[in-house]
């Protein structure tokens, strides 16, 4: 008898395991979909009359919508992800010196005089420049950091380098509170974000989405090409399994976790840009949020997995896109967090598995 | 080698930061000085009374707040820091923080307990934010101590009429005694100004926005119980994220729901401009209304970081202030206060910075040798009618609530600037 009654249960438990994540995460979409479909959604008003529709343009705006927002949160958390792979530290400063990205961005287009009516070749140009020296400096401050607060506690218990960690984050908010006041600041429109680029099936895709789309999928290639198929990649990826095998091997341990910090720094400042553009406007707290979220989607992704800080980033942007349109946005980080737990409780190591020494 | 690497890695660092930080406190000393103490001590102490102020005087609400620093300054300094035969000593206090960028509920606590310890203080200018005042009502009521607000139009301040909250006012008097006045109109006189101007300018559907504080949650639900008596039909009214850094899902839900006029209740500091530059987005031809919270060029003006230039034919937005050349003395003030400002047109609030001393100092002069009595002066005070001062005529009833009845509908001008359009008072108020 016992042997007939767990037999369905491990059946449930294995379907489950194999197949439970993926309900739930097109449990939303697929729910609004078909709602969409068969009540219909206010599209407008003519004369009075209330337009409804029953199709999937408005979950097909929510997506758009929530890959684009997504794809900042993507940037960011390949940074989380490259140093936790490596040193396996939650570098809790990384939010922040995304936000100081955001303020040097704004800073440089506001003194190359870049408004709204500047050229297309002239603004293209300029915000490139800005592109290129915001990521410079936000690389340049997270090796600055490492060398600083994390690298002289490298042979600490763990515990020290996280207390350094929000030690740098603290500091990194005071000097945006210091530069940018307490209060958000508005800056200007120079994209015209909201400017129609095109239609697909009555999915209006904005000029926020393209930009945020345009600078993180080529910086995502290019990252993965760099640990992938470069030396200093391949030390990257051999220092993140074992680095004192590593050091044996003739790497650069030192240089190589300087590299990795580098280059979360710059992709932390590429997000900063296309923040403040996608956003409009810049805080000394945006850091902090942002830096949850995208910690967050690096863990939903499979900690130290690059492509699955992207996949996590993407999912967590959706998700925040359809509760805000669906559900009011009070409800937004509980909806996000939920997921969370769902998909740690359903698949502990991510959705594509850790990449860490403890995972192996 | 690497040792003295290390070491000038680490002396940059710190000097950034150091240098970074006294920058700051540097900045924070001299704007703490710049509106600190104004008025000077008597040589002898005893004939000195003290007044204080409590506004914030960091972030958005500072285009609102610095005028009205100056506006009590000016009228001291008219007086010659003395009212009657008692030398004003005037301390302006910041009940907000840097980190939060509008007032705060410690500091606000801060300054209310610092004037309620002074035993010579007689006088309370403040708050700006009728949440703040919330804070502060209570701990100045156990003191004893007047306070007169010259912003706070939240009405469960005063009263418990509709869009009061249960356990309003009662509750910020522990005394039993009321010793809260303002003097600017209630927010029920606002939200029936606010629908009379929507009606006014053709709304058929309104999309009501609110930062969720004290003033902007009131103002919005009096927005709501009032729709009836002026034909407005208010189609949604939302408590908003003021940390989002964006709001184009609740735009988007705005425009399904076939809004035509979108109105914040809230102030600046709480998401104001982009919420309302969202909602322009989706909706480019929505007429935008907002009340006194808003109708200031940190929210209006694109230079000052407000609205883009293709929202200000769409703004309207109420403050008590009217027009000031029209006031008794009015022009007078604006002389005075170009003189020592060097502008000449400032901000609504700053003839209301002006007048909360002015009333100030005459109730104490008119005390005589009384005047340095919190008690006498709370009583004088309440006794007031009939007061001729640069707002208009006004006394206060037995809650503490102005007379003046009239908003200042204003719209934006060209350069972002909100300009004074028309006087309204509603004959329809709860």
């Amino acid at each position: 008898m016992p042997a007939v009654a767990v037999r369905p249960l491990a059946a449930i438990r294995k379907w489950i395991g194999r197949w439970g994540l993926i309900v739930a995460l097109l449990a939303l979409p697929v729910y609004y979909g078909i709602r969409d479909l068969v009540h219909g959604y206010s599209s407008g008003f003519v004369n009075g009359h209330a337009v409804i529709n029953h199709d999937l343009t408005q979950l097909g705006f929510n997506l758009v919508s929530g890959v684009s927002n997504g794809s900042i949160w993507a940037l960011i958390a390949m940074g989380y992800t490259l140093v936790y792979g490596i040193i396996e530290l939650i570098n809790f400063a990384h939010g922040d010196v995304f936000m100081i990205g955001s303020f040097v961005a704004v800073g440089i287009y506001a003194s190359f005089g870049l408004t709204a009516t500047t050229g297309a070749f002239g603004l293209i140009g300029g915000l490139l420049v800005t592109l290129i020296v915001s990521m410079l400096v936000c690389g340049s401050l997270n090796v600055l950091i490492e060398r600083v607060a994390y690298r002289p506690l490298r042979g600490a218990p763990k515990l020290a380098p996280l207390i350094t960690a929000v030690g740098f984050s603290f500091i990194l908010q005071n000097v945006g509170l210091l530069w940018k006041g307490g209060s958000p600041v508005g800056v200007p429109d120079l994209i015209n974000q909201n400017k129609t680029v095109f239609k697909i099936s009555g999915v209006i895709i904005h000029r926020a989405d393209v930009l945020a789309i345009a600078v993180t999928v080529p910086l995502v290639f290019a990252l993965t090409w760099f640990i992938g198929r470069t030396r200093a990649g391949r030390a990257m990826r051999a220092t993140a399994q074992d680095p004192e095998a590593a050091r044996l091997m003739g790497i650069n341990v030192n240089s190589t976790i300087s590299l990795t910090f580098l280059l979360g720094g710059m992709l932390a400042g590429a997000a900063g840009l296309v923040y403040a553009l996608y956003e409009t406007n810049v805080w000394y707290f945006q850091g902090f949020e942002a830096g949850l979220i995208a910690f967050t989607a690096a863990v939903m992704g499979g900690i130290g997995n690059v492509r699955g800080a992207v996949l996590g980033g993407i999912i967590i942007g959706c998700i925040q896109q359809l509760s805000d349109s669906r559900l009011g946005p009070q409800w937004t980080p509980a909806v996000v967090f939920g997921y969370l737990i769902l998909v740690m409780v359903l698949r502990p190591r991510g959705l594509l598995g850790e990449e860490t020494r403890e995972a192996g | 080698m690497r040792t003295l690497g290390k070491a000038l890695t680490a002396c940059v660092l710190v000097g950034t930061v150091i240098g970074i930080v006294a920058c700051g406190s540097s900045s924070k000393s001299s704007s703490s000085a710049s509106s600190g103490s104004s008025g000077s001590s008597s040589s002898s102490s005893g004939n000195t009374v003290d007044i204080y102020s409590s506004l914030p005087l960091q972030g958005a609400s500072t285009a609102q707040t610095v005028p009205m620093v100056n506006g009590i300054k000016l009228a001291l300094q008219q007086a010659g820091n003395k009212a009657g035969q008692w030398t004003v000593k005037y301390t302006s206090l910041d009940d907000s923080t840097a980190a939060a960028g509008k007032w705060d509920p410690g500091q606000t606590a801060a300054d209310a307990r610092k004037a309620a310890s002074d035993t010579k203080a007689v006088y309370y200018v403040g708050e700006f934010n009728s949440g703040a005042s919330e804070v502060s009502i209570p701990i100045l009521n156990e003191a004893g101590l007047p306070q007169v607000s010259p912003a706070n139009t939240y009405v469960g301040l005063t009263t418990n009429e509709p869009g009061s909250a249960p356990g309003e006012p009662q509750k910020y008097y522990p005394t039993g005694t009321r010793t809260y006045l303002r003097i600017v109109p209630r927010d029920s006189i606002q939200a029936a100004s606010d629908l009379l101007a929507m009606k006014q300018a053709g709304c058929t559907k309104v999309a009501v926005a609110n930062d969720k504080e004290a003033y902007g949650q009131g103002l919005a639900a009096l927005i709501e119980l009032e729709k009836a008596n002026y034909g407005v039909n208010v189609v949604s009214n939302t408590g908003i994220d003021p940390t989002a850094p964006n709001f184009r899902s609740y735009a988007d839900t705005v425009k399904g729901q076939g809004a035509d006029c979108f109105f914040f209740a809230g102030i600046v500091s709480n998401g104001a401009v982009q919420i309302t530059k969202d909602v322009h987005a989706a909706l480019p031809t929505a007429k935008v209304f907002g009340g006194d919270g808003v109708c200031t060029d940190s929210y209006t003006s694109a230079k000052k970081g407000g609205v883009t230039a293709s929202l200000y034919p769409l703004i309207q937005c109420t403050v008590a202030t009217q027009k000031l050349t029209a006031y008794p003395g009015g022009k007078d003030f604006l002389a005075a206060y170009s003189k020592a400002y060097h502008t000449s047109s400032p901000d609504p609030y700053a003839i209301y910075g002006y007048e909360v001393m002015k009333l100030g100092l005459d109730t104490v002069a008119k005390l005589g040798a009384q005047g340095n009595s919190k008690s006498a002066v709370l009583k004088a005070l309440f006794a007031t009618t009939n007061r001729q001062s640069v707002l208009g005529t006004y006394g206060f009833d037995k809650n503490g609530d102005t007379t003046l009845k009239s908003y200042g509908l204003y719209k934006v001008d060209s350069s972002g600037e909100p300009v004074f359009f028309k006087t309204i008072t509603p004959t329809k108020v709860l």
